[in-house]
């Protein structure tokens, strides 16, 4: 199949109706109706996708979400609102919700700030600048499994090099990946990956004009004053970038489960309460118990309150992201 | 110390020498922060399981056991999960490449009623958490019988991902409209515009989008953990749940060697590819 077959058809309505009525052995086709139909045949494969592997697998969610399904027990029966009454009455899709929000909070600005710190530190003229560059960003790379089993070494109770550390110091040794501290080994090691608000950082940096430096030298602003005046405001698309995409990651990061002893699934079980986030809460109730129906309720609930939430980011901040949708119609 | 801290008089060459020690200092100090976890990791699978159960622990290893790692190797069949894991990666990658190019020429370079609309929508699904429907999606996937082959991976292949479809997208926008116009003049179709003459062009971005697809996959935990069974698994949930004894109890030191088996691959594969994948990273990020 090619784009050309498919374009001889008319559409009904197009434009170039008058042509495919007009009797003639070559069919005229416009230009337009032929981008048309290749616009739509090029965005096919994401469409369709999009349709199939999205749209109704939320949509069975949705409707998981009124019934007691377990996927085992053929008894399962239809119960409205229940899952959503009895979600918002349970204290631990509170808790949960509560706590990533709050890990949100925390370690979406760390990372940045930790981020930005580290592009400002390599983006001066300094000796093995790309090694520097390299090792900082290579954390970043380290697939989430790799980066669990690698915090679970290092905070390790009694082999860990951070207990190591304590103790040479004299303090009495933690037990990193329990209650109250676990939280803490979460925080780290989602700051290890802070190179890559680094790299993105430093492609803005490069980017911001040198004679704006110059002419805030030349007016007597120092380096503090330089960087907020004019390196942090031009930079703000890419923070607001890395702010969202830095939120979405925490929604949904299984780092939590990658930290129990056990790191599978069936680790759920053994979570401490503080790294129970409600992707968490959603994956106790899955795998652990099974109840598809119940859990289905959980996720549409995460689902519209991260669509509430980017639609107020993107009201906020309309005027300052631009994503530019044509670019031909600019030239 | 800080350049500020000398005492007056000192001259500006001092003061410059003075802020490089510091400079250089910070540097070491971070850069030591973030590779040392790693270094623990490669620590502690060349240490014995009682140097790992000691308390306290011990900083290196009394005698570096080098053979854990052929241990790691052999204590579970790495090879084949590791080839489970390269087959599932490439199919992948290769697939969403080719389908996010297609898609990314659409909307670079075609028009049609609704695309601002589907634009939006594309866009928008980026910030759509993928745990959200991958859950729902497994459970159909299993109603399908799809559980435990690799037609998801090839699915999700051809559905291309909107983050590449984007990168794809700027890309071909940049490039001068001449280059299809005289294809246009000579009748060419758009399939083979985008074949003959637009995908030539983009190996820097085919690269890019093949080596970003690559690592997320080879990356991905959940999504093979719940959809195979444990032999026809990748390399990321065989090191997470198989170093265990017959008796259950975790061998750690054959699992950090395994673990650091499984991630120099990516490690070596950034590397090499560096440029392009720092290139793919900034430009989504940036416009």
């Amino acid at each position: 199949m090619t784009v050309d077959q498919i374009s001889v058809t008319g559409r009904p309505g197009a434009p170039d109706d008058i042509a495919r009525r007009a009797p003639a052995d070559r069919p005229r086709i416009s230009m337009t109706g032929r981008r048309h139909r290749a616009f739509y045949l090029f965005t096919a494969p994401w469409i369709t996708g999009f349709l199939l592997l999205t749209v109704v697998p939320m949509a069975y969610a949705l409707w998981l979400s009124f019934t007691t399904y377990d996927g085992i027990s053929p008894h399962w029966r239809y119960v409205g609102l229940g899952n959503y009454a009895e979600l918002f009455s349970d204290p631990q899709t509170w808790n949960s919700l509560g706590r990533t929000g709050l890990f949100a909070i925390i370690s979406v600005p760390l990372s940045i700030i930790a981020g930005l710190g580290l592009a400002v530190l390599v983006n001066r003229p300094i000796r093995a600048r790309g090694l520097f560059r390299t090792l900082l960003y290579l954390p970043a790379v380290v697939p989430p499994v790799g980066a669990g089993l690698t915090f679970k070494a290092l905070f390790d109770q009694n082999s860990g090099a951070a207990n190591g550390v304590l103790t040479l110091f004299g303090f009495d040794a933690l037990g990193w990946l329990a209650d109250p501290y676990a939280r803490y080994v979460l925080l780290m090691s989602v700051l290890w990956a802070a190179g890559n608000v680094m790299i993105i950082s430093l492609a803005g940096l490069q980017d911001v004009p040198r004679e704006l430096h110059e002419a805030a030298r030349i007016d007597g602003a120092g380096a503090w004053r330089t960087f907020r005046s004019i390196t942090v405001p031009l930079l703000s698309p890419v923070l607001l970038f890395q702010t969202v995409t830095g939120v979405i990651a925490s929604v949904q990061t299984i780092m939590p489960l990658l930290l129990t002893p056990d790191g599978t699934t069936a680790g759920v079980t053994a979570l401490p309460q503080s790294n129970y986030l409600y992707m968490m809460h959603v994956f106790s109730q899955y795998f652990a118990l099974g109840r598809y129906g119940y859990a289905s309720a959980l996720l549409w609930v995460l689902f519209v309150l991260i669509l509430i939430a980017t639609g107020l980011i993107f009201r906020f901040t309309s005027g300052v992201v631009f994503y530019n949708v044509d670019p031909e119609a600019k030239k | 110390m800080t350049a500020t801290s000398l005492p007056p008089g000192s001259t500006p060459r001092v003061r410059i020498r003075a802020g490089r020690l510091v400079l250089y200092t910070a540097l070491v100090v971070v850069t030591g922060l973030f590779v040392g976890p790693f270094g623990w990791l490669v620590l502690s699978g060349l240490k014995t399981p009682a140097e790992l159960a000691a308390s306290p622990g011990h900083w290196l290893p009394a005698q570096v056991q080098w053979h854990n790692f052929a241990d790691a190797f052999n204590l579970i069949d790495f090879l084949g999960y590791a080839r489970n894991s390269l087959i599932i990666a490439t199919l992948y990658a290769t697939l969403v490449t080719l389908s996010s190019a297609w898609v990314g020429f659409g909307f670079a370079r075609l028009e049609a009623p609704g695309k601002k609309t589907l634009f939006g929508i594309l866009i928008g699904s980026m910030m759509l958490p993928q745990m959200i429907t991958l859950l729902p999606t497994y459970l159909i996937f299993a109603q399908l019988g799809m559980v435990d082959t690799y037609w998801p991976w090839v699915l999700w292949g051809l559905a291309a991902a909107p983050y590449l479809v984007f990168l794809f997208r700027q890309f071909f926008a940049g490039l001068p409209r001449e280059l299809e116009e005289a294809a246009i003049v000579d009748g060419c179709g758009y399939g083979t515009i985008f074949w003959r003459i637009f995908l030539p062009q983009s190996w820097p971005v085919l690269s890019a989008s093949f080596v970003i697809a690559f690592t997320w996959s080879w990356g991905d935990y959940i999504a093979p953990q719940l959809l195979l069974s444990t032999d026809r698994s990748t390399l990321a949930v065989a090191v997470m749940s198989t170093y265990v004894t017959s008796a259950g109890t975790p061998v750690a030191n054959l699992q950090a060697a395994g673990s650091v088996m499984y991630v120099v691959p990516i490690l070596l594969i950034f590397l090499v590819a560096q440029r392009g994948f720092i290139a793919g990273t900034s430009t989504s990020g940036l416009k």
